[in-house]
């Protein structure tokens, strides 16, 4: 699918966050959105899922996409987990087809073995982020929106998380924000300040 | 250990100061020590007058408390869910809570006789406090984890496993023990207004009626006892909720770690 972003703006107090903003997100491609502290790429995200709404242009889903929110694979700039379960039951909760069984499998290729069925409360801020990766890369998809998803990792665990997406990704666009392009040459970059002209017809 | 004897100790202390000052009245018609009361309890428990009487009042608070419970919590999730329905219940609950317990039971009494007047008042004082709880605990949800769910397209259940009901529990623990509480003493209240015949409430009148302080305060202690055990058995049911912690296990493994 494609997701098309024309000409969004969106203001907060009268200030302009989001100002004329467009891209294009299309499969088989991925991107680094990068800008700035407070330069909207979360609103950016948020606008994305649906969570928001512009004050000025649209989101377009096309190809034939029948659901009104897109379907996103998500790691939001905070880990955004249920503390008092465990690692497996926080990635096997986001669908019924996925068993405990399968999400162990696809948690222990970035933690260790013995984190995994303590309540996430007591894993440290890097563990939790990965496992907030992982829950992202296990949800029944067709785009991935990851914002800061390498907050906390060193460089070793930043790099094997990315080895993960990469394999674990699929043909969906993957759109990742953040601040450093270290082992993302793979992304198209994307400046939030200037966006990504459409190329109309 | 230490904890459980000075504990002990304390309530002997005060055991203690309730004989003496007994001792010191010195009429069985004012006042009697808990030697008595214990005495008329032993009395009490050999007939079967008594375990009906206990029966009798306990499966109607008990029902009662079960029906408001479960209607308090479905009706403050269809209040969460439509706004509007929330807006027409609050304020009928919030007046419910403020009128006096004794203006209900008379009421109830009228409309439906002394029969099950304590399965009603029990209904009544139990329903808007479990319906209070339950929007409170609902409206304190976590925001972010309920648009987390949103995106992910979380189904129903697994939204109430994993979030609502974790949310939902601290207020919950607070509600049922007040809730517990209240229903005992006023249902047993609304008895003894209305004379259910062999109620406990009933055997409280009598006991005025024939200045019989050593069954009144054996009826008492029997009251707490219940309510104290039914309350701790519930604390344990809600201990089974998802996302509590599993208390015994958690301190037999730091015994272990230690030896």
């Amino acid at each position: 699918m494609t997701i098309q972003v024309d000409h969004v703006s969106k203001f907060f107090d009268g200030q302009p966050v989001l100002d004329n903003f467009c891209m294009e997100l299309s499969d088989g491609n991925s991107y680094l959105l990068t800008g700035p502290s407070g330069s909207g790429k979360t609103t950016l995200l948020r606008i994305l899922l649906g969570l928001t709404r512009p004050d000025s242009g649209r989101v377009r889903l096309l190809g034939d996409y029948k659901y009104s929110a897109v379907h996103a694979g998500v790691v939001f700039q905070e880990d955004r987990l249920c503390e008092p379960f465990s690692a497996v039951e926080n990635v096997a909760m986001v669908s019924k087809k996925l068993s405990p069984r399968i999400a162990r499998e696809a948690l222990e290729k970035l933690l260790p073995a013995d984190a995994l069925d303590k309540p996430v409360r007591e894993l440290s801020g890097g563990m939790r982020r990965r496992v907030a990766i992982v829950r992202a890369l296990c949800v029944p998809s067709d785009v991935l929106l990851f914002d800061e998803p390498f907050t906390g990792l060193d460089r070793e665990n930043r790099k094997k998380a990315i080895d993960l997406i990469l394999a674990e990704k699929g043909s969906v666009p993957l759109l990742i924000t953040g601040h450093s392009d270290e082992d993302l040459g793979f992304c198209h970059p994307i400046d939030i300040r200037t966006g990504v002209p459409l190329q109309m017809g | 250990m230490r904890q459980h004897l000075k504990k002990a100790g304390i309530i002997l202390f005060w055991l203690l100061v309730w004989q003496l000052v007994s001792l010191l009245v010195h009429n069985s018609v004012m006042l009697v020590g808990p030697v008595e009361t214990i005495k008329c309890l032993c009395r009490l428990v050999v007939t079967a007058d008594f375990w009906l009487s206990i029966w009798y009042t306990f499966w109607r608070i008990g029902l009662g408390f079960l029906c408001a419970s479960l209607l308090g919590i479905l009706l403050a999730f269809a209040g969460a869910k439509k706004l509007i329905l929330g807006e027409f219940l609050s304020p009928f609950f919030a007046a419910l809570k403020s009128v006096p317990v004794a203006s209900f039971v008379v009421l109830l009494l009228i409309w439906f006789g002394s029969k099950n007047l304590s399965f009603f008042t029990s209904l009544i004082v139990v329903l808007p406090i479990l319906y209070g709880s339950t929007r409170e605990g609902l409206a304190n949800n976590d925001k972010k984890l309920l648009e987390m769910a949103q995106v992910f397209r979380i189904p129903f259940g697994a939204k109430l496993h994993y979030i609502l009901l974790p949310g939902l529990s601290p207020f919950w623990k607070s509600a049922f023990s007040l809730a517990l509480g209240m229903c005992w003493k006023a249902g047993v209240a609304a008895e003894v207004i209305g004379q259910p015949l062999q109620s406990i409430g009933n055997r409280l009148y009598q006991a005025k009626i024939y200045l019989e302080t050593g069954d009144l305060l054996a009826w008492t202690v029997v009251i707490i006892l219940l309510s104290f055990g039914v309350e701790k058995a519930f604390a344990r049911l809600l201990r089974l909720l998802p996302g509590e912690e599993k208390k015994e296990p958690d301190s037999m493994k730091e015994k272990g770690d230690v030896a």
